[in-house]
């Protein structure tokens, strides 16, 4: 008895942030800064700013074979490999092995993930973007899914209030369906991206604009300007990029009220039956194997959006039999991802006396331009594009007639300028793609094993002609020549963008939180990473995760100071 | 040794390059790699096919006022990719078609590759390049350019290659986005 209490004394926290990504440092930022005594849990190893970047300063010849793995290694990253770009001697320590990580696969599905402390905001693409009033209303106004339970206002201050410490750059544009962040300068746009700028302009009335990224332009809260080697994914020695490591954890370390655990995976979510709360987590120590029970008044789930759901899942109780805040039986549905790998790409005769100097962390993005005014398309909602161009290298080299000398002095002058984007477009929330439990396989940790059942549907294969014929199009007017276009989808998942796995909503009928993030039916508990989103927009989603943690968090804080919680 | 029926070498070619070293990336930019400058011990090629590799990497890549690819560590560099990262199938076909190079030439000068004048390696090797350029749309992938390929990866991301053929800025510091190409000089390495 008297250990009991003991151990629950030792073990118990204001707030408990499960995840250690980009919302999870935000979480953990927040509520540390709210005063709240914090136990912040990673599944995975520690990794420390700059001290655990081991290729951060790599030059190419100090890589060995071409910076790829042995086949027996490839072994080990099956899945993880599915990316093309992933599994490199230089970054494979950021992945999981998908030997030690299984997942099941209905219908294929690829799901990418990095477990240690910063997760996936350490090998993100940085891409910043806001959703929209029109993004936050689109579900309503078409009778898809469930209505938000937020609009835009809601979240524009909680915005601007991420903005202004992660450092976004970017180029201010005042465009109803991409509103404008607080930006850090832009980088700019080169020669020809700039051309086709123009000829977009003239030709389609359509916005390209330079990419907006949690990249630094200049010097920001003691982080350090970007050098433009664009090596961002090996970890940046200047803390150039937003990542938890280098900017939200080490604001919560320096409150004092952070307690970091490594190597402690989250097996479920304690629920009380009587007092109707939870109460706090049980853990299982990756290393030892041990479970610990770690206590707390506020319980912030950031594990990522399929991990978030699992541990949900997992938290089985007489109240919740299918899942903590369960009700619903939405849990683990509606999954979304973007879809891309569409476009084309040309080449240009021009341009010939220009080139560029470094290596920029970003490509131009072009702001969704169809159904902006009622929805005119065969398909419901539209798409973005990244892309970029450059002048071709030394590869073009392979195929040309000359070897010697020739191919020597030939490749020492850059090649034709080329360009190519690829569309991001948004996904619909559909019931029927869920992810559930898998109780019988377990993993080496004991723990049941998710299952995925998720396929691109109707609306998005419609949506991909326009994805296509627009990106042709519009290199053609701008007078590129051999324009060719592509089309992979992949599997859902590529696009590294899982949501909607518990979405807000209005109704606890319909959904599985409220407009603060709180589970419906277990307020204590809050969701602010992918799993929330109630729709995908086509923006890169990770600047909303931020807002809405930030917003939740500040309001646990407050809710709890009142006695609320 | 047998000549293996052309259509299968196709295939069989095609197979090689599309695993490992043409595998097609959504950025299409190759990185990194390093060939080892040091002395090169083979440990996988034989003498023999040690000198051929060592003599058609420098016939594609050659010494002259900057270094070639014997400077660079080309040969050690392939032998390390077809050694550690291609599979064992990879492998022997990468062998194969190394060897079946090399028969071809003695058909056709009467000589072993690594026994030419460099001036029969250039002329030989041209008319391979050549050959393999035209016929890859129709035949597809070719050993020819799969070996060129490796050359021109292992050279050009070797620090002589990257510094001195090519231009390499380790830290550029700013970005410019439309500057007169003169004011970099040459291609960019990366």
């Amino acid at each position: 008895m008297n250990l009991n209490v003991k151990a629950k004394k030792n073990n118990s926290y204001d707030a408990i942030v499960v995840g250690t990504g980009i919302s999870g440092g935000w979480a953990a930022k927040e509520l540390t800064e709210n005063g709240l005594n914090t136990l912040v849990l990673e599944r995975g190893r520690n990794v420390k700013h700059v001290e655990d970047y081991p290729t951060m300063f790599k030059k190419p010849w100090e890589i060995s074979h071409n910076d790829r793995v042995t086949p027996e290694e490839a072994e080990h990253y099956q899945k993880q490999m599915r990316t093309g770009y992933t599994i490199r001697q230089t970054t494979k320590h950021w992945w999981v092995r998908d030997t030690d990580q299984p997942y099941e696969e209905i219908k294929r599905f690829d799901w990418i993930r990095g477990y240690h402390v910063g997760g996936r905001s350490l090998m993100w693409g940085r891409h910043s973007y806001r959703l929209s009033p029109m993004d936050f209303e689109a579900n309503a106004k078409e009778g898809v899914a469930v209505d938000w339970p937020v609009r835009y206002d809601d979240l524009a201050p909680w915005y601007s209030h991420v903005e202004r410490f992660a450092g976004i750059s970017g180029q201010a544009l005042g465009l109803p369906q991409l509103p404008d962040s607080e930006f850090l300068p832009p980088w700019d746009l080169n020669c020809l991206e700039d051309h086709l700028k123009e000829s977009m302009a003239e030709k389609f009335n359509r916005v390209l604009t330079i990419g907006r990224v949690a990249n630094l332009s200049q010097a920001h809260k003691g982080r350090g300007s970007c050098m433009n080697r664009n090596l961002c994914m090996r970890g940046c020695p200047y803390g150039a990029y937003f990542s938890s490591n280098a900017s939200t954890l080490p604001a919560a370390e320096a409150t004092g009220n952070m307690t970091l655990r490594p190597h402690s995976i989250v097996d479920s979510v304690i629920y009380d039956e009587e007092l109707g709360k939870a109460t706090g987590v049980r853990v299982i120590d990756a290393e030892t194997m041990e479970t610990h029970e770690f206590y707390a008044n506020i319980i912030f789930l950031n594990a990522s959006c399929m991990n978030t759901t699992m541990i949900m899942l997992n938290s089985r109780s007489d109240r919740f039999p299918n899942g903590l805040g369960n009700d619903s039986g939405e849990l683990g549905h509606n999954v979304m991802d973007h879809h891309f790998r569409v476009g084309a790409n040309g080449q240009y005769d021009g341009f010939e006396d220009r080139y560029y100097w470094g290596r920029r962390p970003t490509g131009f993005y072009i702001p969704r331009f169809r159904n902006l005014n009622g929805n005119d398309r065969p398909y419901l909602r539209g798409f973005g594009y990244q892309g970029g161009a450059s002048r071709q290298g030394w590869q073009r080299g392979v195929r040309e007639l000359a070897i010697g000398k020739p191919l020597k002095e030939f490749i020492q002058t850059p090649g034709k300028w080329t360009m190519g984007m690829t569309a991001f477009g948004e996904m619909l929330p559909d019931h029927s793609n869920r992810v559930y439990l898998n109780h019988e396989k377990r993993d080496k940790w004991g723990q049941p094993t998710l299952v995925f059942d998720v396929e691109f549907k109707e609306n998005e294969f419609k949506m991909r002609e326009d994805m296509k014929n627009d990106a042709a199009e519009m290199l053609e007017a701008a007078g590129m020549k051999n324009v060719t276009t592509f089309d992979d989808p992949g599997g859902p998942g590529l696009g590294i963008h899982e949501m909607g796995t518990a979405r807000m909503g209005r109704d606890p009928k319909t959904s599985v939180l409220n407009k603060w993030n709180q589970v419906h039916s277990c307020k204590n508990v809050f969701v602010t990473d992918g799993a929330c989103m109630t729709s995908a927009a086509c923006q890169n989603p990770s600047l909303t995760y931020m807002a809405f943690t930030a917003r939740a968090a500040n309001y646990a804080a407050e809710e709890l100071k009142k006695g609320n919680l | 040794m047998e000549r293996i029926d052309r259509k299968e070498a196709i295939k069989r070619t095609a197979l090689l390059m599309g695993g490992v070293v043409f595998a097609p990336s959504i950025l299409g930019v190759l990185k990194g790699c390093t060939p080892s400058t040091d002395i090169w011990r083979p440990s996988l090629f034989n003498a023999k096919q040690a000198a051929i590799v060592t003599a058609l990497s420098e016939t594609i890549i050659p010494a002259g006022e900057t270094p070639g690819a014997t400077d660079a560590g080309v040969p050690g560099f392939i032998e390390s990719m077809v050694k550690d990262i291609y599979t064992e199938e990879q492998r022997e076909l990468f062998l194969e078609g190394l060897a079946s190079f090399n028969e071809v030439c003695e058909d056709e000068t009467g000589k072993s590759f690594d026994r030419l004048t460099s001036e029969e390696m250039f002329e030989f090797a041209s008319i391979k390049n050549v050959e393999a350029i035209e016929s890859e749309p129709l035949e597809g992938p070719q050993f020819f350019l799969l070996f060129k390929e490796l050359t021109m990866i292992g050279f050009f991301t070797s620090e002589p290659g990257a510094t001195q053929v090519l231009r390499y800025e380790d830290i550029p510091g700013i970005y410019q986005a439309c500057i007169p190409l003169e004011e970099v000089g040459r291609t960019w390495a990366t």
